[in-house]
């Protein structure tokens, strides 16, 4: 207890020092006046009297100095001298301070940066009630309606919903969601001529409840309005009401109509929600799963049973483990399969190896984590070996300043100084200057996520990620910092303590021999293979990213446009398509400057794919195995207009109608997987089983081309006419692909009077130039590619700074051994060599160093490389010559200086 | 609250304090220092600068408290005095050197008739 009171007298000691020793001193004085009094009375004169009584009294100035530490705090006094000693220092040498907090600032900035992306995309959970207790019904990894068997299971159907929502009590909520949110047309009111596309999500009635997500105004959805016969509700998100409806407060109540129906909007969700999943372009408006039928009812899936179109999250009850959970939910979806007709496409042996895992949903459903799991790590990893660098840089700054003033440092430990003490100052000082630079780099950092998040989210409208400095992130910085501080602290508080001060006031400046020398190569040689292995990194990621966006497609995107539509044709009788087609296309191909118009249900690269069971006839399935393949219906001129090749025999033309003879054209992988060893030309096969072998008739092979998966070769695919494909309601388009002419200016305004001149049912979504779309699928290679880059080329910068500092430290350290060499008579270029020599050793020493390392490092990312090896010969070569060539030029200008030093001037100099 | 006093030659400084306090009442520095010396019979030879940390620990505890005021001379010292916890250690640190004194001459005792 009593301790507790000391600690509080020392504080309070500490805060009013001077007036408590201005005190003492008077205690004292008081105290000598007596003693002299005494000395006098025993007969001494007052001056002897008052030297006796100091001699009595002992040494005051060790009194005083006794008195004032007890009455203060020394750690907090030390500490505060240590840091007004290191502002002091920092602002004599203005230069130096501000090279080592600039590369501090460029180091921890990087880093910084990178853990913004890092925190908002992989740590920082959905905005919502308890995310822990969040639990995703599968991996999410499939998409987006299947019929037939998954391995890993992660669609439901809506009936399996809710047989699991009524027999799971593990959960106290399990909700469902579309897996893909579409973009539906709306209309603000009946009177309005043109619809405008929002994405609309489809949701069970407990969305909002299971999240436990309240409305800014207005209600959420309940499940009163999931019921069947429930007037149509939606829930706006609170930035789509500030963006597309300017904040209107009389939004709530109003009608707005999708698709014909009349939809109330009845609420405005909480500010921060953006739904169920995080990346670009979230969703804008909450529809119940109930009007699914209502306002999709083309290929409406709420009433089948073996459509498996949603996703579901659960939360699960206290004390329930997520293995019990799986287990559960893994019979009931195998028992539920087990009774429907046909096992919903199951064989036996699927259902048994079926896969269900529980996948923890605190970041929503994870499809943009796992793309981005792995770049983001990689980048982490960069932006370190970027630091890195950065603190091996002042490490040897501070190495060289320490040497320089070790003459000084030798006084101050001959006068008394404790070596701790000085490796206390120094680290204080170095502490300083890496909570500055961290100060700078959130700065740097700030300005470099919103480049980021631009680049890796290209194409989206809106990412709900904030680039502003978040509290976790600025204290990632301040850790990083202390970290970066404590790091390159070593280098001068291992020389402070190796300070030899007798031997250095004996001679200093005449010696060569530099105690500090082996460190500061041995920082240049690791600076040196860290450049060698990010510029390496660097190039296997951009020849990666050109290799993708420079592969054979097996489609032309220059002067390409692709429109995407939502075709309100539901309800039309098939006979009107033909004729509004033929009008749509001549209509189109009129507008100046389109060479040439086509229609599609969907185009490459947007992410779309239409896949099903085949039968090709006189080609039965062997047992057990189930035939398949892509399929598209395309009009007329498709293949010219997005430039895919013919092969043999002829593409799908204006012949192919509803009334002529049902042909259909494959790609090369078709007939080489089913034809391998006859011609292709003349078969005949089938959407569905053995009945339907005989439906279309193969009339062209047209070269492979990709879709979807970029690094995946193309997929077998089938093109059906549009007008004559049945299944899937394959005859209605969604996509226009149009070739343009030289510049395509603003064709948008020109395309949607176009189309609503046809018909009004037709709404352009989006107007897109085709190799923007393909260039979208890159995302996140361009942003690895482009950030490598970006920082290698910083590293790069950093270790060429560190090598001329060292450099030209050299030369100002061995002036006089130069002078010394010159008078003797030694050519200029002899120095010149010389000096190259001595700077560029470190940097070979630093390749042969990095080269296995960047193999290894290139080996690690080799499953991400496309089209690259990682010892491609071009990239290893390239980034050595950049390496070698910078360190040169750093490196010449110090050894030029040298090789001009007066010899006179030099030796005069002590 | 009574307690035990790190090393002895420091405790018993601050013990010697506490009962010159005790046993004059209040004094300055000067005069406590004088009376230590004498007590010991000059035996305890200390610079009485030596006496200050005692005071400042002393004061920190709350055992004694400062005023300044007046010296004999009328020019102005500090007085200290003991407080009534300073009182209690007082006694509390005599029964404890008591009992210590006890239990060593006991000791010497058996070591001589052994």
């Amino acid at each position: 207890m009593s301790s507790l009171w000391m600690l509080f007298s020392r504080i309070r000691g500490w805060l009013s020092s001077r007036r408590e020793e201005e005190d003492f001193a008077r205690e004292l004085e008081s105290h000598l006046e007596l003693l002299t009094q005494e000395n006098m009375r025993r007969g001494m004169p007052f001056e002897e009297a008052r030297r006796a009584a100091r001699v009595r009294l002992g040494g005051v100035t060790q009194i005083r100095e006794r008195h004032r530490e007890m009455h203060t705090l020394p750690l907090l006094e030390i500490v505060v001298q240590d840091i007004r000693y290191g502002l002091r220092t920092l602002r004599k040498s203005p230069g130096f301070t501000s090279v080592a907090v600039l590369t501090l600032a460029l180091g921890i900035g990087a880093n910084t940066a990178i853990f913004t992306l890092v925190h908002a995309v992989l740590l920082k959970p959905l905005p919502v009630a308890h995310p822990e207790q969040l639990y995703n019904l599968g991996d999410d990894q499939n998409c987006c309606s299947l019929g037939g068997s998954q391995d890993s299971f992660t669609l439901f159907s809506y009936p399996l919903y809710r047989e699991i929502c009524d027999h799971t009590p593990e959960f106290s909520e399990i909700a469902a969601f579309r897996s893909h949110i579409p973009k539906l047309s709306v209309r603000r009111s009946s009177s309005d001529a043109f619809a405008e596309p929002f994405r609309s999500q489809f949701v069970s009635g407990n969305y909002f409840s299971m999240f436990g997500v309240g409305a800014f105004a207005g209600r959420t959805l309940s499940p009163a309005d999931d019921e069947p016969g429930a007037p149509t509700s939606a829930v706006v998100s609170y930035r789509t009401w500030q963006v597309r409806f300017a904040a209107d407060p009389s939004v709530i109540g109003s009608r707005i109509i999708i698709d014909r129906q009349p939809v109330t909007i009845i609420g405005i969700a909480a500010p921060s929600f953006f739904g169920e999943r995080l990346g670009g372009d979230p969703a804008e408006l909450w529809v119940p799963l109930a009007s699914e039928p209502r306002l999709t009812p083309i290929g409406s899936h709420l009433n089948d049973a073996d459509d498996y179109w949603l996703y579901a999250i659960g939360r699960l009850r206290q004390g329930v483990t997520p293995v019990e959970a799986q287990a559960r939910l893994k019979s009931e979806v195998q028992q539920w399969i087990a009774g429907r007709p046909e096992m919903s496409g199951y064989t036996r042996e699927e259902l048994e190896k079926m896969v269900f895992t529980l996948t923890s949903a605190s970041g929503g459903i994870m499809g943009l984590q796992v793309d981005y799991a792995e770049p983001l790590r990689f980048l982490t990893v960069v932006s370190a070996f970027v630091l890195l660098i950065a603190c091996a840089n002042i490490a040897n700054l501070l190495l060289a300043r320490a040497t320089a003033s070790r003459g000084e440092i030798a006084v101050r430990v001959a006068l008394g100084a404790s070596r701790g003490r000085l490796v206390q100052q120094v680290v204080t000082e170095s502490l300083l200057l890496a909570l500055a630079g961290g100060a700078a780099g959130v700065a740097l950092a700030f300005l470099g996520t919103r480049v980021i998040l631009l680049l890796a989210f290209r194409g989206a409208e809106y990412v709900p990620i904030e680039s502003s400095p978040s509290i976790p992130v600025l204290l990632f910085a301040f850790v990083v910092s202390i970290l970066t501080g404590v790091i390159f602290g070593m280098a001068p508080a291992w020389a402070g303590s190796h300070a030899q001060p007798a031997e250095t006031l004996r001679g200093t400046g005449r010696s060569t021999t530099d105690r500090s020398r082996v460190p500061q190569k041995a920082l240049l040689v690791l600076q040196a293979a860290l450049s060698l292995v990010l510029l390496v990194g660097a190039g296997l990621a951009t020849e990666s990213l050109r290799h993708l966006e420079n592969q054979k497609f097996g489609f032309q995107t220059t002067g390409r446009l692709v429109v995407r539509v939502d075709s309100d044709l539901g309800g039309y009788a098939p006979e009107r398509l033909p004729g509004l087609y033929q009008e749509l296309q001549e209509r189109l191909a009129g507008i100046p400057g389109v060479q040439s118009a086509s229609l599609s249900m969907y185009s490459p690269m947007e992410g779309s794919n239409w896949g099903d069971p085949v039968s090709i006839a006189g080609h039965p399935a062997p047992a057990g195995k189930v035939l398949s393949s892509s399929l598209n219906s395309v009009s007329a001129h498709y293949f010219e207009t997005i430039g895919t090749r013919l092969l043999s025999g002829r593409v799908i033309d204006d012949r192919d109608t509803p009334a002529s003879r049902r042909v259909a054209v494959i790609s090369e992988a078709f007939a080489r997987k089913y034809f391998p060893h006859e011609e292709a030309l003349g078969q005949r096969f089938g959407i569905g089983d053995a009945s339907h072998a005989g439906d279309y008739e193969i009339v062209g092979i047209v070269e492979d081309s990709k879709y979807n998966e970029p690094r995946e070769p193309a997929y077998v695919r089938a093109f059906l006419p549009l007008l004559q494909a049945r299944e899937n309601n394959s005859n209605i388009f969604h996509d226009i692909q149009l070739l343009v002419a030289g510049s395509a200016q603003n064709l948008e305004p020109v395309i949607r009077r176009a189309l609503a001149s046809v018909d009004s049912n037709l709404t352009v979504i989006r107007v897109t130039r085709f190799d923007e779309q393909v260039a979208e699928n890159f995302n996140t290679d361009r942003l690895v590619a482009r950030l490598t880059t970006l920082y290698g080329l910083l590293a790069l910068l950093l270790a060429c700074v560190g090598l001329y500092g060292v450099a030209a430290y050299t030369v100002t350290r061995r002036t006089s051994e130069i002078g010394i060499r010159i008078a003797l008579g030694a050519p200029s270029g002899s120095i010149l060599a010389m000096m190259l020599r001595m700077a560029m050793f470190p940097v070979v020493v630093g390749l042969l160093v990095g080269l296995p390392l960047a193999l290894a490092g290139g080996h690690a990312i080799a499953s991400e490389l496309y089209g690259v090896k990682t010892y491609d010969a071009f990239v290893l070569g390239a980034a050595v010559v950049v390496l070698v060539a910078s360190s040169i030029v750093a490196a010449l200008i110090p050894a030029r200086r040298a090789a001009r030093v007066d010899p006179i001037a030099a030796l005069r100099y002590e | 609250m009574p307690e035990d006093s790190p090393g002895i030659l420091q405790g018993t400084l601050d013990l010697m304090v506490l009962k010159t306090l005790e046993t004059l009442g209040p004094l300055h520095g000067y005069g406590i220092a004088r009376r230590i010396e004498q007590i010991s019979e000059d035996t305890l030879q200390l610079n009485q600068g030596t006496i200050y940390p005692s005071l400042t620990r002393l004061l920190q505890k709350k055992w004694i408290s400062a005023e300044w005021g007046a010296s004999e001379n009328n020019r102005k010292a500090k007085f200290y005095s003991i407080t009534k916890a300073g009182r209690k250690q007082l006694t509390h640190e005599a029964r404890s050197w008591e009992r210590i004194a006890g239990v060593i001459g006991r000791v010497l005792r058996t070591g001589d008739s052994g």
